[in-house]
């Protein structure tokens, strides 16, 4: 499974204004609240796949829990599909999609 | 009696005895059927690449076979293990389930085999785990809970909190009640693995 690597230049490239590059991040991933997945094993998923930190794991696995879905990553259309896919592997409810 | 996965001198072991191990390799053989690839691996990764590319194109023959055969309805466990990973587009939906899903059900089928291999090499009731091993068993045992959840009808946390309500009053032959009491099971042998793991990090 792929780890962190991916993660920072994603968040790097988050700020910048240009309007390519706005445009390319413009996808999101989702994850939707489920009532099989554990919320120990989602944190573990967080921080195993992305390498989130653990405060920031939790704090996802708790924003799908309670709100019912939630945003884990986002970049452009083709890294947002192969997060889905990676996280539908682990056995989560994940979705992409343009972010509006 | 079964005793938690605990860390081990860099592995992770449970006590199962021989009727938890038959029970969880059983639920992991039906989840295997449900899942099973249209292409299974061969051991040889190159082969294997070589006969997914081959199916991603059949694949598009398949789905027009499934259009024309319209009362065959696609088994409602398999839209749980393999969602549709785009909510609003069809279209979107179907392409990504057709590059995508060969190879999630080729990986989640590996999971399985790791994990009912490690069962059935158990030795004094110890089944264990090492680094690479352990997280094929956390998802192995992810896929055979949504299996299980599905077929019990647990779909929402609504159904969740109604099924366990309703075990306080039924019968003890009813085999819905045999159902969630290894859901269960299964759901505390996956919360100490994941434990395991965690602390480790």
């Amino acid at each position: 499974m792929t780890a962190a690597p991916h993660t920072a230049p994603l968040e790097t490239a988050q700020p910048e204004t240009d309007q390519q590059s706005e445009f390319a991040s413009a996808w999101v991933t989702i994850v939707h609240n489920d009532p099989v997945n554990l919320m120990t094993y989602v944190t573990w998923v967080f921080e195993t796949y992305f390498g989130y930190p653990r405060a920031k794991a939790e704090k996802l696995m708790m924003d799908v829990h309670t709100k019912g879905r939630a945003v884990v990553s986002n970049g452009p259309r083709e890294s947002m599909e192969r997060d889905a896919e990676s996280l539908q592997g682990y056995g989560l409810w994940a979705t992409f999609e343009k972010d509006e | 009696m079964a005793r938690a996965f605990l860390p081990e001198d860099g592995r992770y072991v449970a006590l199962l005895d021989d009727t938890e191990r038959f029970m969880i390799h059983g639920l992991m053989q039906q989840t295997r059927i449900v899942l099973s690839p249209e292409v299974e691996p061969t051991g040889d990764a190159f082969a294997d690449v070589v006969a997914s590319m081959g199916v991603s194109v059949a694949s598009e023959d398949r789905a027009e076979d499934r259009a024309e055969h319209q009362g065959e309805e696609r088994d409602p466990a398999l839209d749980r293990l393999l969602p549709d990973a785009h909510r609003g587009d069809d279209a979107v939906a179907a392409e990504f389930r057709r590059l995508t899903e060969e190879g999630l059900r080729q990986r989640k089928s590996a999971n399985l085999d790791v994990a009912m291999e490690r069962l059935a090499a158990a030795a004094n009731d110890e089944v264990a785990l090492d680094e690479s091993q352990a997280p094929a068993f956390l998802m192995a045992l992810t896929d055979v809970r949504l299996l299980l959840g599905e077929r019990m009808g647990m779909r929402t946390e609504e159904d969740a909190e109604r099924l366990h309500a309703a075990m306080e009053v039924i019968d003890d032959d009813d085999p819905l009640g045999y159902a969630m009491a290894w859901y269960d099971f299964l759901t505390w042998l996956q919360e100490t693995l994941t434990q395991a793991l965690m602390d480790d990090v």
